[in-house]
């Protein structure tokens, strides 16, 4: 029997007995499946194609392909208009549509190659409509692997979650808490504070160190904070402490600030040339039905 | 979030105005003719109750207490709905009956389903063992109920100690001069269970949650009275329709109603002790225990038990244990009801259904408790979740870590079907690779409920979701500071009141509601958040043992 979470979660990443990297990879060996038999399909009947025949897009078999991939094209752009449409109840759960634009963005690869004859085309609008497909499908396998890859990161290592668009507020309000203790302490806390705490605290940083790893970014400056606190009273050293933590929880925030930023700006890298690569096909079918 | 003193006072003096007006909220025809508040000692020993009262302790009482002149035909409070005060009648005669949910006042103290639920064995850990008691989501029935299908029925729900009477439909109980009600609701935090309306002129004296808990702690005699009206008016008709007790000889019931005792606990309180002799079974009525055993020099929490679940079952049956297996400490304010040894084997002996329904929960909480022992991490989840008050929810946003790309289409999804406006903050505790968002639980005990002076904040139906009606709200943010998991927000509408308001008080000001998770209860396609997130990796879990399930299948492929 299902348990509850499998059944409202399609909890389907974690399979025991799967290795862990197929659970990373593959959240639905059903959708896996499914991609492997359409792409098994496609190229047997290419190969067949081949060998009895030529293929390029003008061709019967080249047109077939090339409406298969046009029509994949546009429904991965269902995606989009999904997460657009969220308050539309009606439309299902957002993870269908995500698996439809991962396997068939892929599979619209192969069909449009296929449609080509795996040929470089020669046509000014069809090469940039070949290139733009290719840079839109290679950009959204480097968004997948920055999904699977900076999660587990962030999950590792670091100690709290936060809201990406919260990062500045919550920023400020360590600045102010750190003002705030600074202020009560004594000069060469202060000063310390000063120099070497308060540079941190006075925004969001993006620190590219944190894609190698998260601890490696914290090192640093607890020796410092060593260091100083054996020099200290203990009055001092408990507002050494509160300083750490906060400083530790503004190098959170920070991994967070530029981890959360590449998931987010890898978009820009897809989506636009999606949009633009879309706008090709449109012209490209209205050129070949009108001439 | 800290407050000056300057803050605070000013938060008190609202709080007493809110608490003036919380009656007027309701309009004009609520039936409240008078109010006055703050009565001195020496007027309190003018009511009987008061009487026995040194003037130190009324001091502290009489910021609690007020004095209320209704008319005939106000209705002082409804079925199902949440009230931190108690009634006591100086003048007049107020009626009771039920009128709303199809569920009467004798509900079942103890529900073997219940047990069941909690004491099954967590899943292996394989993935392939699973247990049958976890329930799907369903979203929430108010919908379908509202096309005609029976209220209150969910199978889980205890309604125990929420019951200060125990009507019939149609019944009426009258009270008069020197009666008390609403104390069980107001004392629990349980919704009432009848609705009261005055059925002459009345003067009430009506004390709030604070007054009360004093005089239940400092005064024996009042405990006594409380905990005798409980017992007349309810307790033995609720022993005889719980299926534990189904079948018993009602008049061995009626006696056994009478010489149980009941207990109320408080934070810490050590209910048994392992090894010690065993000298009663107990029923919980409320709250949450914790259930530890010792383990080398340590000891390690096994389970927890909560409202409609029994203790001692495996002591009582299993012959040759000596005294009790585990030590049981209350975690909050916890209400139990204790049957003395000799009772209760007399029960066992002569009713082979109890001894029956009893061994099936033993069975299970033997079988629980060598699990939780030989998994090592059990033990963290069970005390993180007391801790953390996992285990008051009914709903709780869970979010994998080590999946979630932090896009935040869930927490937009939320916000586009709420107006814009979230209605949770992805942020929060985390438990191993999990983020326990701050998301409503949608608790078992709803304690942001107590104290909505005008009621905005409620359950839409009993057990199920609270949500907040931004109609009646009037932004105090009593719920907000009443929630001890941070899930409610106070929202600026960027509205003013109007000129009609009412409390008069609000006309011209900001106009700010509470904003909550209303687990989507509107709609038929569940919860926008879960919908919404792309990878799967939002869940909405119903119970810590989803929440063991959920851990087991990801721990079995590390
Ligand atoms: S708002 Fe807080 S106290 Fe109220 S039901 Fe939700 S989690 Fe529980
Ligand atoms: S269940 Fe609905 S209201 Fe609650 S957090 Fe999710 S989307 Fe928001
Ligand atoms: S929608 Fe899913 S993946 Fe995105 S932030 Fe929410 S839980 Fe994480």
């Amino acid at each position: 029997m299902k348990t509850a979470v499998q059944k409202t979660a399609i909890y389907q990443k974690k399979r025991p007995g799967a290795s862990r990297w197929a659970n990373k990879w593959i959240q639905s060996p059903q959708w896996f499946l499914g991609f492997g038999i359409a792409v098994a399909v496609c190229l047997v009947v290419f190969v067949l194609n081949v060998v009895f025949g030529r293929v390029h897009p003008g061709s019967t078999w080249g047109l077939g392909y090339g409406i298969a991939a046009a029509v994949l094209f546009v429904g991965v752009f269902f995606y989009g208009v999904k997460r657009r449409t969220m308050k539309v109840r009606a439309l299902g759960r957002a993870w269908y549509y995500l698996q439809f634009h991962v396997y068939g963005g892929t599979l619209f690869l192969l069909l449009m190659l296929m449609h080509v004859g795996f040929q470089v085309p020669h046509g000014v609008l069809t090469w940039w409509l070949w290139a733009l497909s290719l840079w839109v499908v290679g950009s959204g396998l480097f968004g997948i692997v920055l999904q699977k890859w900076i999660p587990t990161l962030l999950a590792g290592g670091v100690r709290t979650e936060v809201n990406y668009d919260r990062i500045p507020e919550l920023v400020a309000d360590l600045q102010k808490r750190g003002d705030a203790v600074a202020e009560s302490a004594d000069f060469a806390v202060q000063d310390f504070y000063r120099k070497q705490i308060a540079p941190a605290l006075a925004a969001p940083q993006f620190r590219p160190i944190y894609f190698l790893g998260i601890p490696s970014g914290m090192g640093g400056k607890a020796k410092l904070f060593a260091s100083l606190r054996e020099m200290q009273p203990a009055e001092e050293r408990i507002k050494l402490d509160e300083l750490e933590e906060l400083y530790a929880a503004k190098m959170d925030i920070d991994a967070h600030f530029t981890l959360q930023r590449a998931l987010r700006g890898w978009l820009y890298l897809h989506v636009p040339v999606s949009v633009i690569a879309l706008a090709l096909l449109g012209f490209h079918i209205f050129a070949v039905l009108y001439y | 979030m800290s407050v000056d003193a300057a803050d605070s006072s000013a938060t008190v003096l609202q709080q007493q105005r809110l608490y003036e007006d919380r009656w007027s909220a309701y309009g004009a025809n609520a039936g409240l003719l008078h109010l006055s508040s703050k009565p001195s000692a020496s007027e309190l020993k003018r009511f009987d109750l008061f009487k026995p009262y040194d003037d130190q302790l009324l001091d502290q009482l009489s910021p609690d207490i007020s004095i209320a002149k209704w008319e005939k035909g106000a209705i002082l409070f409804e079925e199902g709905s949440y009230l931190d005060v108690a009634f006591y009648i100086v003048e007049g005669t107020v009626s009771l009956f039920l009128d709303k949910h199809a569920t009467s006042a004798s509900q079942p103290i103890f529900d073997t389903k219940l047990v069941e639920a909690v004491a099954s064995e967590p899943s292996q850990g394989d993935g392939a063992a699973q247990t049958a008691f976890v329930q799907p989501y369903q979203p929430p029935k108010e919908k379908k109920e509202a096309k005609g299908k029976k209220k209150g029925d969910g199978a889980n729900i205890t309604y125990l100690a929420s019951m200060d009477f125990d009507l019939a439909h149609g019944e009426e109980h009258q009270l008069g001069r020197g009666d008390i009600f609403g104390e069980i609701g107001a004392l629990n935090g349980w919704p009432q269970s009848v609705t009261a309306r005055t059925a002459t002129d009345c003067t009430l004296v009506q004390i709030r949650l604070p007054a009360l808990q004093k005089l239940k702690l400092r005064s024996s005699d009042f405990k006594e009275w409380v905990d005798k009206l409980y017992r007349e008016r309810t307790l033995s008709q609720q022993l005889k329709t719980t299926p534990l007790f189904r079948g018993t000889d009602d008049r061995f019931v009626e006696q056994l109603a009478n010489r149980v005792e009941l207990i109320s606990c408080s934070p810490g309180d050590v209910v048994t002790e392992e090894g010690a002799a065993v000298d009663a079974f107990y029923l919980v009525r409320s709250g949450f225990l914790r259930v530890s055993q010792k383990v080398g020099d340590g000891e390690v929490a096994v389970t927890y038990l909560r409202k409609g679940m029994t203790l001692g079952e495996v002591e009582l049956l299993i012959d040759g244990l000596d005294g009790w297996q585990t030590t049981v400490t209350s975690v909050g304010f916890t209400e139990l009801v204790r049957i003395p040894r000799a009772d209760f084997e007399s029960i066992l002996r002569d009713d082979p259904a109890v001894r029956q329904h009893l061994w099936a929960a033993a069975i299970n909480r033997i079988k629980e408790t060598g699990y939780t022992k030989q998994n090592p991490e059990q033990p963290d989840l069970i005390e993180f979740s007391l801790a953390k008050g996992l285990v008051q929810g009914n709903s709780i946003l869970v979010i994998d870590l080590d999946v979630c790309t932090r896009c935040d289409d869930c927490v937009r999804g939320c916000a586009s079907t709420h107006d814009g406006r979230p209605r949770f903050v992805r942020e929060g505790d985390r438990y191993d690779n999990f983020l326990i968002a701050r998301s409503c639980y949608h608790c078992e005990d709803p304690v942001c409920l107590i104290g909505c002076p005008t009621g905005a904040i409620r359950r839409t139906n009993v057990g199920e979701v609270v949500a907040v009606d931004d109609n009646i709200c009037i932004g105090c943010g009593n719920c907000a500071n009443k929630c001890p998991y941070d899930a409610i927000v106070m929202h600026d509408t960027e509205e003013v009141w109007p000129d009609t308001a009412l409390p008069e008080f609000l006309r011209g000001r900001d106009r700010r509601v509470a904003s909550k998770c209303d687990l989507c209860y509107e709609s038929d396609a569940g919860p926008a958040c879960v919908n919404n997130c792309p990878h799967a990796c939002a869940f909405r879990i119903n119970s810590i043992e989803d929440f063991q399930q959920l851990q087991a299948v990801d721990h079995a492929q590390r």
